[in-house]
């Protein structure tokens, strides 16, 4: 036992490497996974109650399902989903491809695309509500300098408060994007497309029938990975509009963070939680088979 | 070369391509530049400024003497620092066994240790909330640092492997040869000469943990316990919408980072890559 303690083997020594690890994912990933499943089962409204405490059986899952918020909220955070993912794919797929033309100096294009992932996704939200300011913002501005003559009210008009909403993410997450897909255009080998010009294949088929395929891996992976964090967006929204006007703008995650934090409703707040972790487990599954694959 | 292509791969185009990317990034972080360099009354007046037509520093100092800023930024250097030591102090053991020793299962292990990034944060917020509150951490550095250092660690860990695999096991041989432990080694040998990864590796966790917002807005919301982006997104709601007073605080909080990403561009974008490609 000493002799091990003092010389470890090998198998030893690496499980013992891997301890803190393990322990600080049981303490933070593990056990609350654990405590979500079981808190959505009982009444757990800390702020008073009569109740608090007792077991409900499926009585939150069933509040949920006709809960009109819960699906306000789910139907925000799905359009979020499907307006921005493809929105930033689309526009970082332009800016790679930009960014990957042979410039003399390389450093500011690349830190004009770092500084959107660096800036905090809460300043984002404020700064770009501060561009849709409806009397002092800079949209505005821009828009009656082209001839628009009514005053678009951004952020205080529930459609157009989305959508802006919607580009804010779209600018704050493209640059990240930009940034996987160039690295995956770097990779390309130059020689296919001296290749494809010796063939005299114009630029429009290169881009179609050598850079899009190659680049096929990377984007599904940033595709999967943004899907993901549009699927928990809350900063952005929350700076911006607090959900409102109204509840207009609300995501499931501010939905799940006013019921637990500002109501301290712990056990149906969890409830909302599990739906939300499913819907995030179902494309982790879709990721993971993917890494499965290239690793 | 047809005509198109001539003009593809002409100067003219690229400064072109370059100038549109270079708006892109830094406008909205010009423009808040800006607004703090105004007065509050140009910034109420109508139709808007561009340039501030007298700039004033007045914002800046507001920013420090109407709201406790100063001490919003000790708290996020306070948890960002402490978490990042932490992350890479146990990623860098994790990646060390995954990486060189004789271990079964590593690729799961790698894949277990990504895949708890992967949880949605905002459905473990509600018993991580419960699990402080019971240990009565609400409101403390440890109730952050917790839980940035485990949604660091696979970043961190990433990075960290495939520097420990590109050197070379000779070394590491032959310093145990010259009487070294194998942690001694670890710790003599292969963690200085991955110095560049564990770098690449602290900037990417510091970044996370400086700008994260839910967690601190939900556990550490009590206003001597705030950090920075929570302190200035809270600002609104005490005062509605304080511009002058939030875009010279905004400034103040981006400029370190920003001058952290700008010094080591190529190294942030080699580990964000790499994490980000991987997992």
């Amino acid at each position: 036992m000493l002799k091990t303690l003092r010389d470890p083997s090998e198998k030893v020594l690496a499980w013992l490497l891997l301890t803190p690890a393990f322990l600080l994912i049981a303490l933070i990933v593990i056990y609350p996974v654990g405590k979500l499943i079981y808190n959505s089962f009982f009444d757990l409204r800390l702020s008073g109650g009569a109740n608090l405490g007792q077991f409900v059986g499926w009585l939150n899952y069933q509040d949920v399902l006709k809960d009109a918020d819960f699906w306000h909220a789910t139907q925000n955070t799905l359009w979020i989903t499907l307006i921005t993912v493809p929105g930033a794919l689309l526009v970082g797929l332009g800016l790679a491809l930009l960014a990957n033309l042979p410039f003399q100096r390389k450093w500011p294009v690349r830190l004009a695309l770092l500084l959107p992932w660096a800036l905090p996704l809460s300043f984002c939200g404020l700064i770009f509500a501060w561009f849709f300011n409806t009397d002092y913002g800079i949209v505005n501005d821009v828009l009656r300098r082209l001839g628009q003559q009514e005053t678009t009210m951004w952020l205080l008009r529930p459609n157009w408060a989305f959508a802006a909403i919607c580009l804010t993410i779209i600018w704050k997450t493209s640059s990240f994007m930009a940034l996987i897909l160039l690295a995956g255009l770097q990779m390309i080998p130059r020689s296919l497309y001296e290749a494809a010009e010796v063939d005299g294949a114009t630029r429009w088929q290169q881009f179609w029938q050598i850079t899009l395929p190659l680049l096929m891996p990377s984007i599904v992976v940033a595709l999967i990975f943004r899907t993901l964090t549009a699927l928990q967006t809350f900063d952005i929204p929350y700076t911006m509009t607090k959900g409102g006007p109204g509840n207009s703008t609300e995501t499931l995650a501010m939905l799940i963070h006013k019921t637990t934090i500002d109501y301290l409703d712990l056990g149906y707040g969890s409830t909302l939680a599990v739906f939300m972790f499913l819907i995030s487990m179902a494309v982790t599954a879709v990721y993971l088979r993917r890494v499965g694959q290239t690793a | 070369m047809t005509t198109a292509a001539a003009l593809w791969s002409g100067k003219r185009l690229r400064m072109a391509a370059a100038a549109l990317i270079v708006v892109n990034g830094f406008f909205p972080a010009l423009w808040i530049l800006l607004t703090s360099l105004k007065s509050e009354s140009e910034l109420v007046r109508k139709p808007i400024t561009w340039l501030p037509h007298a700039p004033t520093l007045d914002n800046y100092v507001h920013a420090f003497t109407a709201q406790p800023l100063l001490h919003y930024l000790g708290n996020s250097l306070m948890v960002a620092s402490l978490s990042t030591v932490l992350s890479l102090l146990v990623a860098a053991c994790a990646a060390y066994a995954i990486a060189r020793l004789n271990l079964r299962y590593r690729q799961w292990i790698l894949t277990a240790i990504v895949a708890s990034s992967m949880f949605p944060l905002i459905s473990l917020l509600v018993p991580i909330f419960e699990t402080m509150r019971s240990l009565n951490l609400l409101n403390s550095y440890l109730a952050l640092v917790l839980p940035y250092t485990v949604l660091n660690l696979p970043v961190c860990t990433l990075v960290l492997v495939s520097f420990f695999q590109s050197i070379p096991k000779d070394l590491e041989n032959a310093a145990m040869i010259d009487g070294c432990s194998r942690l001694g080694a670890l710790w003599r040998v292969v963690i200085p000469l991955s110095a560049p990864g564990v770098f690449t590796a602290g900037i990417l966790a510091f970044v996370n943990a400086w700008d994260e917002f839910l967690l601190a807005l939900s556990l550490n919301a009590s206003a001597a316990m705030r950090t920075a982006p929570v302190g200035i997104a809270l600002y609104q709601g005490e005062y509605s919408f304080p511009w002058p007073l939030i875009s010279a605080a905004l400034v103040i909080t981006i400029v370190p980072v920003a001058v952290l990403i700008a010094l080591f561009q190529e190294r942030v974008i080699g580990g964000l890559t790499q994490g980000g490609l991987k997992g």
